[in-house]
């Protein structure tokens, strides 16, 4: 008698054994690679503060005025940048301790220069009308140099020293004292 | 004539003219309602707040800003000469574009790519379906004389065992 052979495994034409990985695992592995990345650069950026020392990231701004002033051409005279805004409540606190400031010190070699961020012409000009500034005020625009100097909102006020070097950046509203109490710290130095 | 007539006169002309020049003042600034302003606020973003459209910001900022549309709108300007003048004067970042360089690049560049590769993988899919088609025609004929011989195997041992 024959055995019986019920045994039958018939050739899996089909289907080969895979090598490497899919199409589509590969498209998924570089979609969440570049999400990972965005949200890593997004990330990275958000922690980008504003600079606290080192050479001032250089500029030209357009005054209210019409005339161009040049931050490097400024070298040598201490320079207070301040970005402000019409709309914002603590720029108009200081707005009067800036311009006293000013006036105090612009003869002893140090130069003002006021940025106004996401402002309306109009309402710069008013504001600088309401608080008799004298100093070069201009408009930021496109925003440009409040990406340089990665603002985060105002009152803002860079302290540039006369090599051209961030010696103080203030993130509040300055007062009479402590804006002076820095500038005689700055002149003294560079004396 | 009476004088007193004569002077009742000159005033009803003279108010007359004040008023048409008055009237032709006006047709060079319109009136321009909330709703207008908010179409086109709608399409921007607030200067201080994240992901906040300027139509509903509370920021003094955006109600600046609100105001700054109303003004070019009632002086004749388009809804997309404001947008255009607002990106000139406050950069991208007004219209939700990333205000870093990278992610500007990105976030334009990432849409483009990945309809590419979803374009990419549909063509793959269905090309590897067209061309997979006649092979598991192939492939399920071919099993046919297998499975016979298998049966013409079982029938022969049925037979012997008989």
């Amino acid at each position: 008698m024959t055995d019986l052979d019920l045994s039958f495994e018939p050739e899996n034409t089909a289907s080969k054994p895979r090598r490497g990985l899919s199409l589509g695992s590969i498209v998924l592995i570089a979609g969440i690679l570049l999400t990972a990345a965005v949200f890593g650069i997004a990330l990275a950026r958000q922690n980008q503060t504003q600079p606290q020392s080192g050479p001032a990231p250089d500029f030209t701004l357009t005054t209210l005025d019409g005339d161009t002033i040049r931050l490097s051409d400024l070298r040598g005279k201490v320079v207070v940048i301040n970005f402000w805004a019409s709309w914002c409540g603590p720029c108009r606190v200081e707005a009067p301790a800036l311009q006293k400031v000013y006036e105090r010190y612009r003869d002893r070699g140090v130069e003002f220069l006021g940025v106004a961020w996401t402002d309306t012409e109009r309402g710069a000009r008013a504001f600088i009308a309401e608080f008799n500034q004298t100093y070069p005020n201009g408009l930021d625009l496109g925003t440009k140099l409040a990406e340089l100097y990665r603002i985060q909102g105002v009152p803002e006020t860079f302290i540039v020293n006369q090599n051209g070097q961030i010696v103080q950046f203030i993130m509040q509203p300055i007062t009479e004292q402590s804006l002076s109490a820095i500038l005689d710290r700055v002149l003294a130095n560079g004396a | 004539m009476k004088p007193i007539l004569i002077r009742a006169a000159l005033l009803i002309l003279i108010l007359t003219a004040a008023a048409g020049l008055a009237g032709a003042q006006d047709t060079t600034r319109r009136t321009v309602t909330a709703d207008e302003v908010n179409a086109i606020a709608k399409q921007m973003y607030c200067p201080v707040c994240e992901n906040i459209p300027l139509d509903v910001c509370g920021t003094a900022a955006c109600a600046q800003w609100r105001d700054e549309i109303r003004i070019q709108l009632e002086s004749g300007s388009t809804p997309d000469e404001i947008i255009r003048d607002f990106v000139a004067r406050y950069g991208d970042r007004v219209v939700g574009t990333p205000q870093d360089p990278t992610l500007r690049a990105l976030s334009l560049v990432t849409p483009w790519i990945a309809a590419g590769l979803v374009v990419a993988l549909a063509l793959y899919l269905l090309l590897r379906w067209w061309r997979q088609r006649p092979a598991l025609a192939t492939a399920a004929g071919a099993t046919q004389p297998a499975d016979d011989d298998y049966r013409a195997r079982l029938e022969r041992d049925l037979q012997a065992r008989r």
